[in-house]
């Protein structure tokens, strides 16, 4: 038996940046032999509850969910201390499922990402679940604007992690640094995407919802305290 | 000083609600402005990242729940508190989910900050920050560090920074005069 319980903690649900990441490790998986996840979607009510009530039978569990505030969303948060109780239950001798996690950021970077991760892997300690390895990856706020053949690359990759994951237990270390894309913006990038994001047009991902929604005039509104300039 | 504490302890009857009580009630005596939210009695209806805040009712919720409240005393401060209790290995759910419906208090806008990409103010000025935990009974020194850190960069992005961060295993009175100076 090859089992997994693929877990989307994104608070936007099943339309999210992160499912469309998960789902592509799900086909490695799949494709290397495991069999169909269980995919469960933390926002709906009875799959949070199905979710807690199914880590502990769990063959393997793959937790995803983007950045929030430089940290887990809320919702996964919640989660994590639903599954308090399994913590006590390893302590006693029970065995808990290996673990793995897919983290994605909006900002290009992955360093952002980071200190995330560090948690992560010490969460995986706590819960003495073997740790299969988190994956890192910037820019994941891009994956909604792009066609899908801009994204092949990183689905191809996630794929082979996917694959790793069902053939080896784990993610490669390789295959995690590729993932991750930019770790940080070079001397260069930052003299450039200094002086350009100062030029208002190259807003673009922001300007073209603002001007569809008629908010446009009121971009700067401040309307808890002075503004901005 | 104006200083806003977003109580993040989920549970009335605990120690830690009781330390924070007294902790304000210090503050105030020392000549301070305290607003306390106890974000477990607010309407927060979560972040479902629609970004709506941002494109649609710039600088506004547009869930139209108590977050407002949250934002405004922020913005209105000197300081802000985050309190909370821990629980596995991080503040509680409880305070993540009210700090991340903050979010319209920022621009959407990208700026390069020390290096990064991160999002422009929309205010002229923004609290300084602060954390106090109480640990459980198995925090331990490194979830202390992982989320010192975390919370710093939240900060960050919150055009802030993270002036204070403390364990409440002390007087809270103690805590209080260090938390004062501090800010």
């Amino acid at each position: 038996m090859n089992s997994l319980l693929l877990l989307n903690g994104s608070p936007r649900g099943e339309r999210s940046n992160s499912m469309k990441m998960l789902s592509r490790v799900a086909e490695g998986w799949q494709q290397a032999g495991g069999d169909a996840p269980e995919v469960l979607h933390l926002t709906r009510r009875p799959d949070f509850a199905r979710a807690v009530e199914a880590f502990p039978t769990a063959g393997r569990v793959l937790l995803g969910f983007p950045l929030y505030t430089d940290a887990m969303p809320g919702l996964v948060k919640a989660y994590i201390e639903a599954l308090a109780p399994r913590v006590e239950a390893a302590r006693l001798g029970e065995a808990n499922p290996g673990i793995a996690f897919l983290v994605q950021s909006g900002f290009p970077e992955a360093a952002h990402l980071r200190p995330l991760e560090r948690y992560l892997e010490k969460l995986a300690r706590r819960l003495a679940c073997p740790y299969a390895g988190t994956i890192v990856r910037g820019g994941g706020e891009s994956l909604q604007m792009m066609p899908d053949e801009a994204n092949m690359k990183l689905w191809a990759r996630l794929r082979t992690l996917g694959e790793q994951l069902a053939r080896d237990g784990s993610f490669g270390a390789d295959e995690l640094e590729a993932v991750a894309g930019m770790e940080r913006l070079s001397p260069f990038a930052v003299a450039i995407a200094s002086v350009a994001l100062r030029v208002p047009v190259l807003q673009f991902m922001w300007n073209g919802p603002l001007k569809k929604n008629g908010a446009w005039q009121r971009r700067f509104a401040a309307p808890y305290g002075p503004a901005c300039r | 000083m104006r200083i806003t504490i977003l109580n993040g302890e989920p549970d009335p009857s605990a120690a830690f609600d009781a330390y924070l009580r007294l902790l304000a009630s210090r503050l105030t005596a020392s000549g301070h402005v305290v607003e306390k939210l106890d974000l477990r009695e607010l309407d927060l209806k979560g972040c479902s990242g629609c970004f709506n805040c941002w494109v649609k009712t710039p600088g506004e919720c547009a869930k139209r729940d108590d977050s407002a409240r949250i934002c405004r005393a922020a913005i209105a401060s000197d300081l802000l508190l985050l309190a909370a209790p821990m629980s596995m290995g991080f503040t509680s759910a409880l305070l993540k989910g009210a700090v991340e419906q903050m979010i319209p208090i920022l621009h959407p806008y990208f700026e390069v900050e020390g290096g990064e990409i991160h999002h422009r103010a929309r205010y002229a000025h923004y609290p300084k920050l602060g954390l106090l935990v109480s640990a459980g009974s198995d925090t331990d020194a490194e979830d202390i560090e992982i989320t010192t850190i975390m919370w710093a960069r939240m900060a960050r992005d919150m055009k802030s920074r993270l002036v204070f961060s403390a364990v409440a295993d002390r007087a809270p009175e103690e805590v209080a005069d260090e938390l004062a100076l501090a800010a």
